[in-house]
């Protein structure tokens, strides 16, 4: 009996635990991705926590965004460096058929996207659940 | 007796249903797809309410072709854009990747360090339109590009890159021993594993996905006769018939692997892995789309 409570007490704490750090699929759906990537409301550590969070689950669904050349992950990294260093903006460097090329942005900036991208990469993977079918021929899609 | 005959009927009966059933609803989604595609290309002009309310009636009647069936569908846009068809029947007289299939061929018969070939894998080279196939032992999808590095470790060799080279030439070799004889897509569905792995690449093609949230039946189901980027985009229906393509904006072959990571980056998507889980099953699922359909490989595309 002790050693009953015992486990249960490890494992609901060690459910709290992970439920802070690991974002789900469940908590994708209720939240506010323009809240939650708010860098004035949540500081730009905060946002680029979420964004850590949230692309991580992006790539175990295999969902990561990549916009012009340039991963969450990319961003996520690149935008912590310049938290770091203090700089007020942050370059993103890119090959593109065997040149390496480059966009520049605001650190602030960069990290929204960056909680952006990740929050609602892995928010469409919800959202598909509920409209992929509609786009089967002979299924949800009528013709 | 009666009775004893009788059981072992309904037995066999139950067998053979079962044994169909795996492949049921594949069987319903194929032919829902082509009937889409065939009633929207009927008469594309007529058409133009249902099927292309942003196309201009002159695009309809001039440029597109009309009653297209099935099995030309491999064409891709070529099947119903007469100007891309024309140009294409004039570089296809002097198929630019002739060098590739003899290259493939030498490939084929070249012996490995321990003296065998490919053909201790692959007897007999027409087998583009068997795969990719779901081994149930394994557990997954084994598409050729796989199954050819399979064959190579088996025999001690070090596997080839997915994209091009001499994957793209074996497999160049591979589909036009097919094509030659006359061979068609044959994807088989033979278990509850393999119906699985159907409805995973299934899904994941109907999903919308990236930066863009687009999936890929936006551009190849639901927009083909579209353009993009001054593009006409090809239907799902026929879409692994005639692989590895040459294109001119590579100025060289390449395989569906290779083909699908261009059209990730389109959708604003981390592209896949060629041999991950994700492409093998999408794989699966888009080959048993073109069933039936004649193998007509190595094609060429802008
Ligand atoms: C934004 C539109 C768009 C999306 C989304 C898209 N594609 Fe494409 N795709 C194209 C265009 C444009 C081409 C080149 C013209 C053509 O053949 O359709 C192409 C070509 C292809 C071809 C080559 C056809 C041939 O015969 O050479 C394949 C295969 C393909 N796409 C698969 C996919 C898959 C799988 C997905 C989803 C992961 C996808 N595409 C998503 C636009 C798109």
């Amino acid at each position: 009996m002790k050693t009953y409570t015992l486990t249960s007490i490890i494992l609901s704490v060690g459910l709290g635990l992970s439920s802070l750090s690991a974002a789900t699929l469940a908590d994708a759906a209720n939240i506010d991705v323009a809240k939650v990537c708010d860098v004035k409301a949540n500081g730009i550590e905060g946002v680029l926590k979420t964004a850590a969070e949230y692309n991580a689950l992006a790539k175990k669904l295999g969902v990561e965004f990549k916009r012009k050349g340039v991963t969450t992950s990319q961003y996520i990294t690149d935008t912590e460096a310049a938290v770091k260093a203090k700089a007020k903006e942050v370059t993103l460097k890119y090959t593109k058929k065997g040149k390496v090329k480059k966009h520049t942005f605001a650190t602030t900036y960069a990290a929204w996207r960056a909680c952006h991208f990740a929050v609602r990469a892995v928010q469409q993977v919800n959202e598909a659940e509920t409209t992929w079918r509609l786009a089967v021929p002979g299924d949800g899609f009528k013709f | 007796m009666n009775v004893i005959k009788i059981t072992v009927a309904a037995l066999l009966m139950a067998s053979l249903a079962s044994a169909a059933s795996f492949n049921t609803q594949a069987e319903k989604d194929r032919k829902a797809l082509i009937a889409y595609m065939e009633k929207k290309f009927s008469d594309p002009a007529k058409n133009k309410g249902s099927f292309f309310p942003y196309s201009t009636n002159e695009e309809l009647s001039k440029r597109f072709t009309k009653g297209i069936k099935r099995d030309a569908f491999r064409l891709g846009s070529y099947a119903y854009d007469k100007g891309g068809k024309s140009q294409y029947d004039e570089v296809m007289e002097m198929p630019p990747f002739e060098d590739n299939i003899d290259a493939g061929k030498a490939l084929y018969e070249k012996k490995f360090a321990n003296g065998k070939t490919f053909k201790s894998c692959f007897p007999d080279p027409a087998i583009a339109g068997e795969y990719p196939k779901f081994d149930d032992k394994k557990g997954t999808v084994v598409t050729l590009t796989l199954a050819i590095n399979e064959c190579l470790k088996a025999n001690g060799e070090k596997p080839w890159k997915m994209k091009k080279g001499k994957m793209a030439d074996l497999e160049a070799y591979f589909a036009s021993a097919s094509t030659e004889a006359g061979k068609k897509v044959h994807i088989v569905i033979q278990s509850e594993a393999a119906a699985q792995a159907y409805e995973a690449g299934k899904k994941a093609y109907y999903s919308q996905r990236g930066y863009l949230k687009l999936s890929c039946a936006t551009c190849h189901v639901q927009g083909t006769g579209k353009r993009v980027r001054n593009e006409y985009m090809s239907p799902l229906l026929g879409h692994t018939t005639h692989f590895p393509v040459y294109r001119l904006k590579w100025q060289g072959l390449g395989t569906l692997e290779r083909r699908i990571e261009g059209c990730n980056k389109d959708e604003g998507e981390k592209p896949h892995k060629p041999g991950s889980p994700w492409m093998s099953n999408v794989l699966y699922f888009m080959a048993y789309m073109s069933n039936e359909m004649p193998v007509d490989g190595p094609a060429i595309r802008k």
